[in-house]
């Protein structure tokens, strides 16, 4: 009698696997035809090249900033239309919680690692994908981190947990709508791409 | 062209469109009418007074009983630990937070069932879920856990077993039956308290979202 506590039939949009669209199996199967699709496309836009990807900070390439801005705005206008559409229920698509403190100390060490190892962590397995070796090595790396953070975690947990915000939006908190956040996230990244490639002619490298 | 002009070209009228629009606020999965006629004709919102009952005497942390009548009502007499959200008032921002969630199970009752009923058709048109109505209202939960009838002697085991666990219930919830309780286990001289046997099982709240 108590059975029927939420009758996933009523509910006929997304996100699939919340509302009981698709299954937890189905929803692993599909992620891993996608992550094949993904590691496809970043490895013939280059980016199992650590020099490639280290381009962006010596402007020479900024093949990086634009793939992942097309990659932001393509997903964001997707979502906000699908919502106008009424296809996908965004209260219910998981927002990652900002950990202040540990976004801002996380982001340097990736900063550093990025740029002394040529890769990102998504990249360096595309790289190791095709065999190249700092991409195995950066990999290496990458485990021995995860271990040095799981095994001394008691060390800075105090860090890693502070400063919680929640799940704020950037449109929320500036008090615009998505919409309009959106717009302006479009032009911004524009003005980027432009000013990309820009120093592309400004510091052109001939071999890397 | 180039590249930049081309997606320059693409995403700015869109992103203009999307800027433009209000957000879609509408609530996502509103039933239609014939999933709530559906819904009605399998009665498989009613929730049995013997379930309350066990439920309340447990202190069952996921019941959430809710009382829809009016206020002056609520206050002669209500179900322990119940809210007020008369009917009048269902729609009211205050209380979206407790109608709308998927934790607890939310019971509505009233006299009858009918101003209960009108509350869990309000409340499933809006998509909430995890609602319930107490089967037969205030009425026939007197006459059941309260004021339990004895089953004919002919009777089969679970119909005693149900009129022990409604008596025993029903003098832990204050009804008339403590009387009699009390009486059996004066002469019994078993431990003060009624313990509540024979509790039917029942299923837990589950899932969400």
């Amino acid at each position: 009698m108590i059975a029927r506590l939420h009758d996933k039939k009523t509910i006929t949009m997304g996100p699939l696997v919340t509302n009981g669209i698709i299954s937890e199996n189905l929803n692993l199967f599909l992620a891993f035809i996608i992550g094949i699709g993904f590691g496809f496309v970043l490895e013939q836009s280059g980016f199992s090249s650590s020099r490639k990807l280290a381009g962006i900070f010596y402007g020479y390439d900024t093949v990086v900033l634009k793939v992942f801005f097309t990659g932001a705005i393509t997903c964001m206008l997707g979502l906000l239309f699908f919502s106008l559409f009424g296809w996908i229920d965004l209260s219910l698509v998981y927002i990652n919680p900002t950990y202040l403190t540990s976004a801002i100390v996380g982001g340097i060490i990736m900063g550093a690692g990025f740029i002394i190892g040529g890769y990102c962590p998504g990249t360096s397995f595309c790289g190791a994908a095709i065999g190249k070796l700092d991409g195995l090595i950066f990999v290496g790396g990458l485990f021995i981190g995860v271990l040095i953070f799981g095994l001394g975690y008691k060390l800075w947990e105090g860090l890693y947990m502070a400063k919680n915000l929640g799940s704020p939006k950037i449109s929320s908190v500036l008090g615009l709508s998505d919409g309009i956040f959106a717009l302006l996230l479009i032009l911004a990244a524009l003005a980027m791409f432009w000013a990309a490639e820009w120093a592309e002619k400004k510091f052109p490298r001939e071999e890397y | 062209m180039k590249p930049l002009k081309w997606l320059a070209l693409f995403i700015i009228p869109l992103g203009l469109v999307i800027a433009a629009v209000p957000p879609n606020t509408a609530k996502p999965y509103k039933l239609t009418a014939d999933q709530l006629l559906a819904e009605a004709n399998t009665r498989t919102q009613y929730v049995t007074p013997d379930v309350v009952a066990d439920m309340i005497v447990n202190k069952d942390p996921s019941l959430q009983l809710i009382d829809v009548r009016s206020q002056d009502e609520f206050e002669k007499y209500s179900l322990s630990g119940a809210i007020n959200i008369p009917l009048t008032d269902l729609l009211s921002e205050k209380y979206t937070d407790i109608l709308n969630q998927d934790v607890k199970m939310n019971v509505f009752y009233s006299n009858g069932t009918v101003t209960a009923n009108e509350a869990w058709m309000l409340t499933r048109q809006l998509g909430y879920s995890n609602i319930y109505v107490l089967e037969g209202g205030l009425n026939f939960w007197f006459d059941s856990i309260l004021n339990p009838q004895e089953p004919a002697s002919t009777s089969p085991d679970e119909e005693f077993a149900k009129y022990d666990f409604r008596k025993s219930a029903g003098a832990v919830l204050g009804g008339g039956g403590a009387i009699q309780a009390q009486a059996d286990q004066l002469s019994a001289a078993s431990s003060p308290k009624p313990a509540i046997t024979g509790a039917p099982k029942k299923k837990k709240v589950a899932g969400g979202c």
